[in-house]
């Protein structure tokens, strides 16, 4: 297969492109973290001024599986999540304390660019936002920003392999030059992850991204993550509990607590294997949340 | 007719009963009817205002002229030898044209007329070689030692101006001449019976129709003479006044607005930055004038005159040129620029930034191939008015130094220049009735031109609206 060499040089020549001290993301044996683990976060505390938005986040994400994040409204899990590919670098008032290591290095470190962490750390929206662009160009931009050198034709097979990756290749296979608005709600988002796999990330970010999309495309994504986790390692943030149980293989639990002033502060309650937190919490606030007795 | 609720179920007594309600019913849509017809009123002030405007402009631009030739074109077309009734005499050849001048003006006039700029590039009509030669390599050459000839507008202008002198000794507004022309003949017929038109007399007197908005005003440099008056070279000053001005205050304008939406993070200083831009976007022009003055005339003069490109020998003797004035009002300009530019990249939705960053692309990566491209009919129609409006800026320019009479075309950017707002300025000033129809006719040159400008700012933002979908 023609297709998979091309792919491997490319990677290879991507890789090349990172310089500083990210480490590599095929397996990263590095002697403090477990190698099982992509990002480790340690005591991470997030701050937006003097708000402290979520405190003392310690999660461990697994590669090849689906992490979810779940909780009630206002309880901090996108702000966990945007933190984890430093997206929250662009709010200007956002300060995130602790770690967050990727394979045993902190990506907040002096010296990281939050561009390469971004690079090997992908995200997809909670509302779908292709490029006001065609379907190829969407795809394509991304392998070209990070110095994609491969000819036309691979750049062709980049963008068919992210479309198939994404199981839309069948539906837009015939209007590659079309505005990428020109699709469905939910063809939309499976493009923005054809686009964020078309640059070879490591771990993938999803912010609800089905929160926007009827229940069929919902389905759709649900099954495309379960494929999308031989490859990759997916951190998806949710509100709808069938969701992660349905998909993910370990869930966090974040609910608000109030402090004494008042102030509405996220903190992580529970992280179990999905199974075991759906079906018997050790927390008593988990199952209140699970069975609805709040949220 | 009423629509009533009987059979409500739940009643709050705080709401008015039925009857009330009707009473309230009629208050409401009274006042809805009074405020309907004030803002329709509003609107018939601003169009009156607007028709007045294009009424008062258009009334003296064309109408009833009494002229006196002092020689007759056709007479003149007749004895060079040309059929009158086919060939004008703006289409007799440029040789044949010169000849009448040669016959015509006085040699002191013909020797001044070519100092000024020559006839011929290899040959002297007035002049003879040896005082030619000497008065070139003098300390200070007059403009036809380095000037091009001149062309055959320039030339027909000269023998109206000399040979033709035709003389409009009055003129009548284009509406009386359509309603009553016959009211004009009485008032000329009058005029002579006074003895106002001196030694004409009304056997001479031709009373015709006259544009003066024509094809050949739009040709003519200036001249002192209004009859044989044109605004080329305003036209070409103004012209080369928006390119100066687009320049400058588009590449700085767009820059300046990039940082602030795209990289400026809200410190106080850049709100303060911000705040000043808003507030000079609304200082009056005439304090951009006396900064232009003060810097580009003076201060960076050896710039603005050119000398420091030509080996320190200024083209222009002064900084009062072309690139000053066009800075100055690319100055003016530049927090419309700014504030209208920061309007379009702002209206880019976040989550196009989000999605190229979150690919791993930098700012400007994002900034140039995700966000521009959308902005960009907001940035061309904000760029574009902010300049058509600069174009009819009067102050700044009479400030920095624009020429009110100059008969030569700006040749570059380090040209003396005058401007079709400095030419309406100067020439109504002037008492004669005359001044006044050519101030109109030019009023409409000016706005032609900023109508064109509009336009293209409109078919811009179509296009690349389209395209961006």
């Amino acid at each position: 297969m023609t297709n998979e060499t091309t792919t491997e040089e490319a990677d290879a020549a991507v890789a090349e492109e990172q310089t500083v001290s990210l480490p590599d993301r095929a397996d990263g044996s590095s002697s403090q973290s477990s190698a099982r683990n992509v990002i480790e976060t340690r005591g991470m505390s997030i701050y937006y001024g003097d708000f402290l938005a979520v405190a003392d986040i310690s999660l461990d994400f697994a590669k090849n599986e689906i992490s979810a994040l779940i909780g009630p409204s206002g309880c901090g899990k996108s702000t966990v999540l945007r933190s984890l590919n430093r997206m929250n670098d662009l709010i200007p008032t956002a300060r995130t304390e602790g770690e967050v290591n990727y394979h045993g290095e902190n990506i907040y470190a002096e010296g990281i660019d939050p561009v390469q962490v971004r690079r090997t750390i992908g995200m997809v929206f909670q509302k779908p936002n292709p490029f006001p662009k065609s379907i190829f160009d969407n795809i394509a931009w991304g392998a070209k920003i990070n110095g994609y050198r491969g000819s036309k034709s691979d750049v062709e097979d980049l963008v068919r392999e992210a479309l198939e990756a994404a199981a839309l290749w069948d539906e837009v296979k015939d209007k590659l030059r079309e505005s990428g608005y020109s699709l469905s709600g939910g063809q939309q988002q499976r493009l923005c992850i054809a686009r964020a796999i078309a640059t070879r990330p490591d771990v993938i970010l999803m912010d609800e991204p089905c929160s926007a999309l009827d229940p069929i495309a919902t389905l759709r994504i649900e099954e495309l993550m379960l494929e999308l986790k031989r490859d990759y390692s997916i951190v998806i943030v949710t509100h709808n509990m069938q969701q992660a149980a349905r998909v993910s293989d370990k869930t966090a639990f974040f609910n608000v607590k109030l402090d004494e002033k008042g102030m509405r502060t996220g903190r992580l309650v529970e992280y179990s294997p999905t199974d075991q937190l759906f079906t018997s919490p050790e927390e008593k606030e988990t199952e209140d949340y699970i069975t609805g007795r709040f949220g | 007719m009423t629509i009533e609720a009987t059979e409500r179920v739940s009643v709050d007594e705080h709401f008015p009963t039925d009857d009330e309600y009707k009473g309230l019913l009629n208050r409401r849509t009274r006042r809805a009817r009074f405020f309907q017809a004030a803002c329709l009123a509003a609107l018939t002030i601003a169009v009156l205002a607007l028709a007045t405007l294009l009424y008062t402009i258009i009334n003296d631009s064309f109408g009833l002229v009494a002229i006196v030739n002092q020689n007759d074109p056709a007479a003149i077309v007749a004895d060079l030898g040309h059929n009158p009734s086919e060939v004008s005499l703006d289409a007799v050849p440029y040789d044949e044209l010169v000849g009448l001048l040669e016959a015509s003006v006085s040699s002191g006039v013909g020797r001044r007329l070519e100092r000024d700029q020559r006839f011929y590039d290899d040959r002297l009509v007035f002049e003879s070689d040896a005082v030619w030669t000497e008065i070139c390599s003098s300390a200070e050459p007059p403009t036809g030692c380095t000037a091009g000839p001149r062309d055959q507008a320039n030339v027909f202008a000269l023998v109206q101006e000399r040979v033709v002198m035709p003389d409009v000794i009055a003129s009548y507004e284009l509406v009386p001449s359509l309603l009553n022309p016959e009211g004009f003949t009485d008032q000329v017929t009058r005029g002579f019976e006074a003895g106002r038109f001196g030694e004409y007399t009304l056997e001479q007197t031709s009373i015709e129709w006259r544009a003066w908005f024509n094809p050949t005003f739009l040709r003519t440099p200036q001249n002192s003479i209004p009859e044989v008056a044109g605004i080329r070279t305003a036209i070409l000053g103004s012209l080369w006044l928006v390119v100066i001005t687009l320049l400058f205050a588009v590449p700085v304008g767009v820059g300046a607005a990039i940082y602030l939406v795209e990289y400026a993070k809200p410190t106080r200083l850049n709100d303060l930055i911000q705040t000043n831009i808003n507030n000079l976007a609304g200082v009056p022009s005439i304090i951009y004038g006396m900064l232009g003055l003060a810097i580009f005339v003076r201060v960076l003069e050896p710039w603005t005159s050119g000398a420091i490109f030509t080996d320190g020998v200024p083209p222009a003797e002064n900084g009062r040129t072309v690139v000053s004035a066009g800075l100055t009002l690319g100055l003016l300009t530049l927090p419309v620029v700014i504030i209208s530019a920061q309007e379009a990249l702002k209206s880019v939705p976040d989550s196009l930034r989000h999605a190229g960053l979150a690919l791993g692309a930098t700012r400007w990566q994002t900034v140039r191939s995700q966000i521009l491209p959308v902005a960009l009919p907001g940035l061309l129609t904000g760029t574009i008015l902010a300049v058509a409006r600069a174009i009819g800026e009067t102050a700044p320019l009479i400030l920095v130094g624009a020429a009110s009479f100059i008969t030569s075309d700006p040749t570059g950017p380090f040209s003396k220049f005058t401007a079709l707002p400095i030419q309406i300025f100067q020439w109504t000033s002037f008492p004669q009735q005359e001044f006044h129809n050519i101030a109109a006719a030019a009023s409409i040159a000016l706005l032609v031109l900023l109508l064109t400008l509009n336009a293209v700012a409109v078919i811009l933002r179509n296009r690349y609206s389209r395209r961006a979908e």
